[in-house]
């Protein structure tokens, strides 16, 4: 019967190829916000497009984010590929790879005023390979340690920004914060991104303190999980779920944003639910550790499809979208990838909701961060770390043999 | 002659419907099924029955999954059949509240799998729920139901059961109200206990719609995928992947689209095996 759905969609999305546009000069652009503020910047981008191709309109069709990669898949196995659209980070290697995407180099070089070499080195390290550039990053967004004021002032704790402020602001420190947040009052200390780190965000869990302590999920091909910088960054979570109970626990919701978790690690596109949260709030950079300062970045992109009706009209899109101009423009939502529009101050003044002094927070992360690991087989990689991860996350799990198992798993992948 | 043509032309939409969106589909799934062919690339090449191989020799995942349909199936069947025979004796009967009680029991059939995912979800929760706060005023400390492997599947095949067992509840009621109660009262006469009428006759007069129930529950349990989607993900450490939900993993998270037709045949065959096997018994048991 699965098999019987399986044909169908396919079937589905076959009769949808004849009902494609009758414009010869309509670029499709697919996304994954619906949100409006956002679509109405996009389309002003669309607009000032048509100062130089007057004939040319933009559609953005937005998908849900969960739905994303699989139906963007369908429309390119249908026959029926957008023009261009958004990719998150850990699936460009798949999509680069399976020649899906096309080289955007030629094009951006070719446009005049864009240098190219104003997007930072790090934030274009996922996008491009042997001086071909499959994407331009439009969100270069790092993590951020989000934290409950009120709650802090209630335990009568310095806060995270000025512990960082001080240079305190390390694993031990926060493991300790953490604590003693869950004995002054009861909430939980600190709750995973989403409060997913055990399921949909296991990478956003583990990599920060990972990252922090030195060690990497993998490096080249070697899996870098049961190396003893992880081990130990890993243990350190172990213990503050299970022996302080000071992090939310699997099959436990916490929820930071109604105010029952005293810190959460988040990108601040999220600072648009805290207006609604009711209690005061601050950002702050993550806990440093062995390793000093080590910012985890989350990114998306922006890339052609290589199959594409207005393949070379499309490139010539991206090229407007991710000008010096409209980079600016995007910062209020999307943090940038161009270090000249990082280094003003236009950026740390674009976000209504957070304070300039925060926001060096952020723009200081995305100098000197990494990208979140990722990889061809992205999918598979996860799927294979899923059962191991869980087994870790039992209270009397061994740390060093369940990751060892993580890293058996993985292995033959990477 | 005429007369022909017009028939034809009346079933026609059905049966283009019928064509294009369910036997083409079938035929082409098996196509599929000998070909590795990734969505993505777009690159199929034809490898004859080396998926079907992989699938029953070299991956060990497979039998895991199978595993796991079989225990849920297992579970699920007996457990929802028996509830829904009880459920239906104790409310057949016209009585107070009989229609009422029906009408609880078969809402859950009627609400949404993803409403009702969620909401077992935070009743399963460990400490916070209210299914381990219920045991433990009675001095049992429940399980992390939804993050211990062999809990969560129990935990899935009961709240499953609970969701799907008014339909059975409705199939036994609709049976039971054809036996004539003449039966009955003839028994009753003659000095039957209540054990007596039902083992003699109700259980016997019930076996035809029995078998179509069991028939149509056992398929369904084979191809659960929503409530397992919804509830588990196929976690913890794939304590509850079955084999619907393998195959959408293959499919539409790797894009396997060859290995995933290749286990959805599989899956076709155990379901048609398991269906025969149960007419064949209910054949010989009628003889």
């Amino acid at each position: 019967m699965k098999a019987a759905r399986t044909g169908l969609i396919i079937s589905a999305l076959a009769a949808g190829l004849m009902s494609t546009s009758a414009y010869a000069a309509e670029l499709r652009v697919t996304i994954w916000t619906g949100n409006e503020a956002h679509l109405a910047m996009l389309n002003g981008f669309a607009e000032s497009f048509k100062a130089k191709h007057p004939d040319v309109t933009v559609r953005y069709e937005t998908i849900p984010p969960g739905d994303y990669i699989q139906k963007l898949t369908f429309q390119l196995a249908g026959g029926n590929p957008p023009d261009a659209g958004w990719m998150f980070e850990d699936a460009a290697s798949t999509f680069a790879n399976a020649g899906v995407l096309i080289d955007l180099a030629p094009t951006l070089n070719g446009t005049e005023g864009y240098d190219f070499a104003d997007f930072s080195a790090p934030a274009m390290g996922l996008w491009q390979r042997d001086g071909k550039v499959w994407g331009v990053p439009f969100s270069t967004s790092p993590f951020v340690i989000f934290y409950n004021k009120d709650l802090f002032d209630k335990a009568g704790l310095e806060d995270p920004l000025a512990l960082a402020g001080k240079g305190e602001w390390d694993m031990v420190k926060f493991q300790q914060t953490a604590a003693k947040l869950k004995a002054a009052t009861g909430k939980w200390g600190f709750e995973f991104k989403d409060g997913q780190g055990y399921d949909t965000r296991i990478m956003h869990a583990l990599m920060p303190p990972i990252r922090a302590y030195g060690g990497d999920a993998w490096s080249n091909t070697e899996c870098g999980f049961d190396k003893p910088e992880a081990v130990e960054a890993v243990q350190q979570l172990h213990d503050m779920v299970f022996k302080d109970k000071s992090i939310v626990p699997p099959g436990e919701s916490g929820d930071y944003f109604s105010g029952n978790a005293a810190m959460t690690i988040n990108q601040i596109s999220r600072a648009s639910l805290m207006s609604k949260a009711g209690f005061n709030w601050g950002i702050a950079p993550l806990p440093t550790g062995a390793a000093g300062e080590a910012p985890v970045i989350g990114q998306a992109g922006l890339v052609v499809f290589a199959n594409a009706k207005n393949k070379d009209l499309a490139a010539e899109f991206i090229a407007h979208m991710t000008s010096k101009e409209n980079v600016a423009t995007m910062a209020q939502f999307f943090p940038p990838a161009r270090k000249s529009v990082l280094s003003g101050d236009a950026f740390i003044t674009s976000n209504k909701l957070i304070p300039a002094e925060q926001m060096k927070v952020v723009a200081d992360a995305i100098a000197k961060g990494q990208v979140l690991p990722s990889h061809e087989k992205s999918p598979q990689i996860l799927a294979a770390m899923k059962p191991r991860v869980d087994a870790l996350w039992r209270a009397e799990a061994n740390v060093e043999e369940s990751l060892k198992a993580v890293c058996a798993a993985i292995q033959p992948l990477l | 002659m005429r007369e022909a043509i017009e028939a034809w032309l009346f079933v026609s939409p059905i049966v283009t419907g019928f064509l294009i969106f369910f036997l083409g589909p079938l035929i082409a799934v098996f196509f599929y099924s000998m070909t590795e062919w990734n969505l993505l690339s777009q690159q199929a090449t034809f490898v004859g029955l080396d998926n079907f191989e992989d699938a029953l020799t070299r991956n060990p995942d497979f039998w895991h999954v199978i595993r796991n349909s079989v225990i849920f199936a297992a579970g699920l069947v007996p457990l929802n059949m028996s509830l829904a025979l009880v459920l239906a004796l104790a409310l057949s009967r016209p009585s107070f509240g009989a229609v009422f009680f029906r009408t609880i029991f078969f809402a859950p059939v009627v609400t949404s799998a993803v409403a009702w995912a969620i909401v077992w979800k935070f009743l399963l929760q460990n400490e916070a729920g209210a299914v381990n706060q219920i045991l433990a005023l009675v001095g049992i400390t429940g399980p992390n139901w939804l993050r211990e492997p062999d809990w969560a599947m129990v935990a899935v095949i009961v709240t499953r059961v609970i969701k799907m067992v008014g339909l059975n509840m409705i199939l036994y009621i609709a049976a039971l109200q054809t036996i004539p109660r003449d039966y009955e009262e003839a028994a009753r006469l003659e000095g039957a206990s209540n054990w007596q009428i039902f083992s003699t006759i109700i259980w016997p007069l019930l076996a035809p719609i029995t078998l179509i129930i069991m028939v149509i529950t056992s398929i369904g349990s084979f191809k659960v995928f929503d409530h397992i989607y919804l509830m588990t993900g196929g976690g913890p450490e794939n304590g509850t992947l079955v084999l619907a939900f393998y195959i959408y993993e293959q499919g539409f998270k790797f894009f396997n689209v060859g290995y995933a037709s290749a286990l959805a045949i599989i899956m076709f065959f155990v379901v048609l095996a398991l269906t025969i096997v149960q007419l064949a018994l209910r054949g010989r048991n009628a003889r």
